[in-house]
């Protein structure tokens, strides 16, 4: 009787050995992104905690480049050699959705218990639609909103940030001052996706769309930026500024307001030695529409996964982290049931709610499969205004045609 | 058997396999990716035929779509100006040093030596830290010239259209420079000193020595320099993204950088493929200009 116990417990100890070290092979998931490469990253941070888990699927997560992702998985994917999960900037999304390159996963999605998509926000969640399917899932959002320099603001008299477009120009033009080498805004007119991306929400406002540009208000927009170019209200090396070195001018005092994104929070808490704060961006006329750019990534899936169930379970894994991204990552989720913990810095939480509301109005480019010209049509018009080579009619009547050959 | 065996190892079999394998070299390295590249452009390339060779023919739309650009005719310009310019720049002054470094004075070899500082450093680096010196409001340069009293304006190097095709020719000068000068040192070095004293005594000046002595005997040196320059030029790819990423409105974009634009951020490889045709066409017509001007003077 004994000795059949022993045996009995020896044999539950070696199948609980066996299922300890699993005789199956593991499941493989490769995971790409851009995250990690200077700092611990959301990609990178959650892979390593899923392989911790021990489960029968193990990530292989590889980072890339922000310029080199969607070239790589292109090359990846025409060779046969795609990963299974690739995180995109969301414009570029489109250019393998709507090819079918990234896997259908509208099903799964309406079967799962983590991801639900009515938690998410309008636009971000447009960004992952292709002809009514659901290609992928928003990873993390931004957007962008009008900091303003509020010591400086009281200095000039000025009670509160513009609401206009007139306002906004009149207010830059009060706040430049050539003697203390401060300009009254600075943005970013990059010839690159930046300056799409601060540009399209004033089409978006004026009424217009990214397959509509050159209307009546778009082109009032464009010869405000070009006026505040001009006066000086704005140095002119907005044309070749990025949004991070542009912003830093308004870190330094240099200038009064700056349109850029909550991913400055965390510098500028640092940085700016005076009071500051976020408002909307102006409308067109008082009470107008609203619009902002939409920022941030998404996660898909390609359709070449040999793996797309376990695939879909680590997709699952990582978006049921997304409590995590604002406290552990300063990314903001692009779900509205998820509340933004206080961070206890008084500015950055007052500032952090403006972006909140201003995301509402967040609307994403595109999803178009060549996004990329559209955009260049856009940034080129934008530019060629403002050097003063075209008239904002022309320039936006010249986009026009070129957005029309590619959308048909 | 044994007599193939021994042309192999001596004789003509030997002479075919050096010759073979520089072929096989040439063909498997340059041949077929040129090859390669002409065929893309004349075919429809997206990201499902992007793997294979085997794709759409699309005849001569990709060159139609290219000239129709709004921006071609502004890019050719740039590319002749960015070509040209840098060039002259690259080559008078290097001249102009190599001439001086030429007068022996205590020191002139180190310090030329101490030049080539500029031609080691990549691109890159160089572009970013005349990204530093030709900044609008914070520039170097612009501080210099206006503590010198020259301007008072603030000139935004980089981004005003008059100025920034200029503000990559500046600094791609100053990255060629050190090269030219050095070649053409070695050129100036190769001149026997007797013809200059032959010269001095006939009574003929600096400028009459330099005019008949130093350029004739230098032709073939100047030659290889400018051809290379030519190269280096329209090679020329990482000072676009650190200074003016072709902008603004693409008053700085070059035939080269505006390839890379249409391939790696436009995703459009048939485009990106189709200005490198043309470009090498160019260079191609560039190189039979130098070999036909330079043939005549081949004496052994």
């Amino acid at each position: 009787m004994k000795l059949r116990t022993l045996g009995l417990m020896a044999g539950i100890a070696l199948s609980a050995m066996g299922m300890a070290v699993p005789t199956m092979a593991q499941t493989v998931i490769k995971v790409w992104s851009i995250d990690g490469a200077n700092s611990p990253g959301i990609g990178d941070t959650l892979s390593a905690e899923f392989n911790e888990q021990n489960t029968d699927i193990q990530i292989e997560y590889r980072i890339l480049p922000f310029d080199d992702i969607v070239n790589e998985a292109l090359r990846a994917f025409a060779t046969g050699n795609a990963p299974d999960i690739v995180s995109l900037d969301n414009p570029d999304f489109a250019l393998f959705s709507s090819r079918g390159a990234f896997l259908d996963i509208t099903d799964r999605v309406a079967a799962s218990e983590i991801i639900k998509t009515e938690n998410y926000f309008e636009g971000p969640l447009n960004s992952v639609m292709w002809d009514g399917k659901l290609y992928g899932v928003p990873k993390y959002t931004d957007t962008i909103g009008l900091f303003y320099n509020k010591d400086l603001f009281e200095k000039a008299g000025i009670a509160e940030p513009p609401k206009t477009w007139a306002e906004l120009v009149d207010t830059a033009a009060k706040l430049t001052d050539p003697s203390t080498n401060t300009y009254g805004i600075t943005f970013s007119a990059r010839a690159g996706e930046e300056g799409t991306f601060q540009f399209l929400p004033w089409i978006q406002m004026a009424g217009g769309s990214y397959e509509n540009v050159n209307v009546p208000g778009a082109v009032e927009a464009l010869e405000y930026w070009k006026a505040m170019v001009d006066s000086k209200s704005a140095s002119q090396d907005v044309l070749s500024l990025g949004q991070w070195d542009s912003t830093g001018t308004f870190n330094s005092g240099n200038a009064a307001m700056a349109v850029s994104g909550p991913w400055e929070l965390d510098r500028m808490s640092e940085d700016a030695k005076f009071d500051w704060g976020v408002a909307l961006l102006p409308t067109q006329t008082e009470g107008g529409p609203r619009s902002s750019a939409l920022g941030g990534f998404n996660y898909g899936i390609f359709a070449n996964s040999k793996n797309p169930d376990d695939a879909f379970k680590v997709l699952e894994f990582f978006i049921s982290q997304d409590e995590r991204l604002f406290p552990d990552f300063s990314s903001l989720p692009a779900r509205n049931d998820i509340a933004l913990p206080e961070t206890g810095v008084a500015l950055k939480d007052a500032a952090l709610k403006v972006f909140q509301e201003q995301l509402q109005y967040a609307q994403p480019r595109g999803p178009h499969p060549e996004w990329q010209k559209i955009s260049k049509a856009i940034y080129d018009a934008m530019q060629a205004t403002l050097t003063g080579q075209m008239s904002a009619k022309d320039a936006l009547d010249q986009a026009q045609a070129t957005i029309q050959g590619i959308v048909g | 058997m044994s007599r193939i065996f021994n042309s192999m190892r001596d004789g003509k079999g030997f002479d075919l396999i050096l010759v073979g394998a520089a072929m096989v070299f040439l063909l498997a390295l340059a041949g077929l990716p040129l090859v390669y590249n002409v065929v893309m452009s004349f075919q429809q390339v997206d990201m499902f035929t992007l793997g294979s060779l085997v794709r759409p023919f699309a005849g001569f739309a990709n060159y139609v779509a290219v000239v129709q650009q709004p921006e071609f005719w502004l890019v050719t310009k740039n590319t002749l100006i960015f070509v040209f310019a840098s060039m002259a720049g690259q080559f008078i002054i290097g001249f102009a040093l190599a001439l001086f470094f030429a007068q022996n004075f205590p020191g002139a070899s180190t310090i030329r030596g101490l030049f080539l500082v500029s031609w080691v450093m990549p691109g890159l680096v160089v572009g970013g830290i005349w990204s530093f010196i030709l900044a609008g409001d914070y520039g170097v340069l612009n501080a210099i010239l206006k503590g010198l009293g020259l301007t008072q304006a603030t000139i935004f190097w980089k981004s005003d259209p008059n100025f920034s095709l200029w503000a990559v020719v500046i600094a791609n000068i100053w990255l060629g420079l050190a090269f030219n000068m050095l070649l053409l040192s070695v050129g100036l070095a190769a001149i026997p000193r007797d013809l200059y004293e032959a010269a001095e005594l006939d009574g003929a000046n600096a400028f009459q020595r330099f005019w008949t002595i130093t350029l004739p005997m230098m032709r073939s040196t100047i030659g290889a320099v400018l051809s290379l320059g030519l190269i280096g030029t329209l090679q020329q790819f990482d000072l676009f993204p650190a200074l003016t990423e072709g902008g603004p409105a693409n008053t700085s974009n070059v035939a080269g950088y505006w390839a890379w634009q249409m391939s790696f951020q436009l995703y459009d490889f048939a485009k990106g493929a189709t200005i490198s045709v043309m470009m090498f066409v160019l260079v191609l017509f560039a190189s039979v200009v130098y070999v036909r001007s330079t043939r005549h003077e081949v004496r052994g």
